[in-house]
């Protein structure tokens, strides 16, 4: 980073520490009021100390595209390789150490909306539990989590994993019936719709608990945002009633990913961003029931920056959406909005159940989230 | 109020079985029925008050709907707030009504403690396998502590006694939009709602919800004496003298929610709740937060009560 990204980042950054912090509504978006009592570290980890800075790692031999599976050997070479070039250090295990320290409770950020084709996946997961072990975070200090149990145990996460890590979720299934996962203190508050309930809470494992975050999403296509990488899965995975800000057609998820992934501690504690591009999903994400939509781009992405990052992941689902002849995750038509129709959006690839809003990408770059212009993103890549 | 006259306060279950069943009654708790009027000399000599209520009697009687939701399957976003059906607004309306549940199986606590909640006259019909259940709530009704109040309003609202302002009445209740009916337009609520008059034209209540909205839009939820958040399907109702302060929570949603954060506008010192099937429970995560005061009720089943002190 030159010196000059780095004045521009800071200009991004807000310098005081907003602790009940409200974003002006302009050009028709909500007020979003953020009420949090945690202040920002010194570097928080978003975007971290690698702003606008990408390691592409590929390697045709991670995915047998057949089968499906994932090559354990060949995503450790590509963990390895990634960390170093990111960190720049000759070893893993330095790499690592950048990042953790013993005494952190680290939690890993899943994603399991995709299951049972894209899934963050076991051998990633398994090789950073394995890191972070080596780095010298026991397992009794690891979390795994996700917002819903049921999506938790369809996974099963524990069976591929050391004794003693928790693998833990907010709620027990997507019904609004558990709130004490959450905490009552730390939420985004916001009348998008309407909706009685005007507030998202924070997860209290992330609140109360863990020190540092490490987000491992996956590569799909969205029906909201356009696409669902770091930003998504770290904001909607961490907070409360978030589904509420898409409604009949309209989605207010271009302010809101952003903001929320802004909110102390969440922003300052997520320190690094593993994107899993071995398996992705092209339409009717984020799920991935069947695999009509499920593509291999056979690559992990690595960072501190998730802005850049999934500024990147716009283009590669947009291209290979164009690559199977279906509109871009850009278009807004109303010709291809069928208004809450999963069923005709799963069948074809040209419909819309929701207008999308892959600008999120660029309003949480103007959070100070992270590098969203892509002049500004340097991406290195490695091959295995 | 004596014992008995507070036992004919609460909700009475009509029962047509026999005197023979009188042990399953006792054995649920059960210390009050209503009996058909044939029926009353009979159970005159069971040791459970018999209430006599002729045919024409519970003809009269207006019947409300069996209180729950109904998810909104149809809305692929989860904005999809299932449907509420209470009948809070009814009880509102017509305060000296009496009232009938048709209950099917699973319903009988529930509309037990709405009817409770909003002090209404009703009968219950009930399934018979929610006998348990429903003696259960009846002993948890009677053993609450006392304490009739005055409504808590935010919102004076004039009933033209029209379907359609039902509707929008029903609506601002399932919004915990606090209301009370007046006769003509008040200044001493926040928001005074009259159809015909230029801010509420008479067209304003054929959207229910879209009247809701614009009430609630008009109050601000900052000066809304009640939030509930983490649910959409609790419902309160605010009652209070400016010495003390009790709020019903009513939870539609056939199972337990937990975490339910509640918001009373102005400051409370501690209270205690009481809740179904828990009984006294402690308020947790208390604070006051910019005019209001903040808790959670850590568990909530059908019913639950909440009763702060004023400050003094």
């Amino acid at each position: 980073m030159d010196r000059r990204d780095f004045v521009r980042l800071l200009a991004a950054v807000p310098l005081v520490p907003s602790l009940k912090a409200e974003a002006a509504p302009a050009d028709g978006l909500p007020k979003l009021n953020v009420v949090t009592k945690y202040a920002p570290s010194a570097t928080p980890g978003m975007p971290g100390p690698y702003p606008g800075r990408v390691i592409a790692v590929k390697s045709e031999k991670s995915v047998d595209v057949e089968t499906s599976a994932a090559n354990d050997e060949v995503v450790r070479e590509m963990m390895a390789r990634g960390m170093c070039a990111l960190t720049g250090k000759k070893t893993a295990l330095e790499a690592w150490r950048q990042f953790v320290v013993p005494a952190d409770v680290v939690g890993i950020k899943v994603n399991c909306g995709g299951y049972p084709w894209c899934i963050s996946a076991y051998e990633i997961v398994a090789e950073v539990v394995r890191q972070l072990g080596a780095a010298g975070v026991p397992p009794t200090q690891v979390y795994i989590y996700e917002r819903f149990q049921n999506q938790l145990d369809e996974c099963n996460y524990a069976a591929r994993l050391p004794a003693g890590i928790t693998v833990v979720a907010a709620e027990t299934r997507n019904q609004r019936a558990d709130n004490r996962g959450y905490d009552p203190a730390t939420y985004v508050e916001a009348d998008l719709f309407g909706e009685e309930d005007t507030r998202s809470n924070m997860m209290r494992l992330v609140s109360q608990k863990l020190t540092k975050i490490i987000n491992v999403p996956n590569m799909k296509d969205h029906g909201a945002t356009g696409a669902t990488g770091c930003l998504k899965n770290i904001a909607y995975g961490s907070f409360s009633n978030v589904a509420r800000t898409h409604y009949r057609g309209k989605s207010h998820t271009y302010s809101f990913v952003g903001t929320l992934a802004s909110v102390e501690p969440l922003r300052s504690r997520t320190v690094l961003q593993i994107m899993d591009g071995l398996r992705g999903v092209w339409h009717g994400g984020p799920f991935a029931r069947t695999r009509k939509y499920v593509f291999y781009p056979k690559q992990i992405l690595f960072g501190t920056d998730p802005v850049a990052i999934d500024r990147l992941l716009l283009d590669i689902i947009d291209d290979e959406r164009k690559r199977h002849g279906a509109i871009s995750i850009y278009d807004r038509s109303p010709q291809y909005l069928k208004i809450d129709d999963g069923r005709a959006r799963d069948a074809d690839p040209n419909v819309n159940i929701i207008i999308r809003e892959p600008g999120h990408v660029e309003f949480a770059a103007g959070l100070g989230l992270g590098v969203a212009d892509k002049a500004r993103i340097k991406v290195q890549d490695v091959v295995v | 109020m004596t014992a008995l006259l507070w036992l004919a306060a609460l909700p009475c279950l009509y029962w047509t079985q026999g005197i023979e069943s009188a042990p399953a009654l006792k054995k649920a708790a059960v210390e009050r029925v209503c009996v058909p009027a044939d029926q009353a000399e009979a159970w005159s000599k069971a040791a459970v008050t018999a209430v006599p209520l002729t045919d024409t009697d519970l003809g009269l009687r207006e019947t409300v709907a069996a209180p729950g939701i109904r998810p909104r399957a149809d809305r692929a976003s989860a904005t999809r707030s299932p449907w509420v059906f209470t009948n809070g607004s009814r009880f509102l309306r017509d305060p000296a009504g009496k009232f009938l549940y048709d209950l099917p199986a699973g319903k009988a606590a529930l509309a037990a403690a709405e009817a409770y909640a909003y002090g209404a006259d009703a009968v219950l019909k009930i399934d018979p396998a929610d006998l348990e259940s429903l003696g259960q709530m009846l002993a948890f009704l009677a053993a609450l502590p006392k304490n009739e109040l005055p409504d808590v309003a935010d919102v004076a609202v004039v009933d033209d006694g029209s379907a359609t302002m039902g509707e929008a009445l029903n609506l601002l209740v399932r919004r915990n939009l606090l209301f009370k009916i007046v006769p003509a337009p008040s200044d001493k609520h926040r928001v005074s709602v009259m159809l015909g008059t230029p801010e509420y034209p008479a067209d304003a209540a054929k959207d229910p919800s879209a009247f809701a909205l614009k009430v609630r839009r008009q109050l601000t939820d900052e000066q809304r004496s009640l939030r509930i958040f983490g649910t959409e399907i609790v419902i309160g109702r605010l009652t209070g003298d400016g010495a003390r302060v009790r709020l019903h929570l009513l939870n539609y949603g056939g199972r337990d929610t937990d975490g339910v954060r509640v918001r009373l506008r102005g400051t409370y010192p501690e209270g205690e709740a009481r809740v179904a099937g828990s009984g006294k429970v402690s308020l947790e995560e208390r604070g006051v937060v910019d005019g209001g005061t903040e808790f959670t009720v850590p568990r909530l089943g059908p019913y639950g009560v909440v009763d702060l002190p004023a400050v003094k």
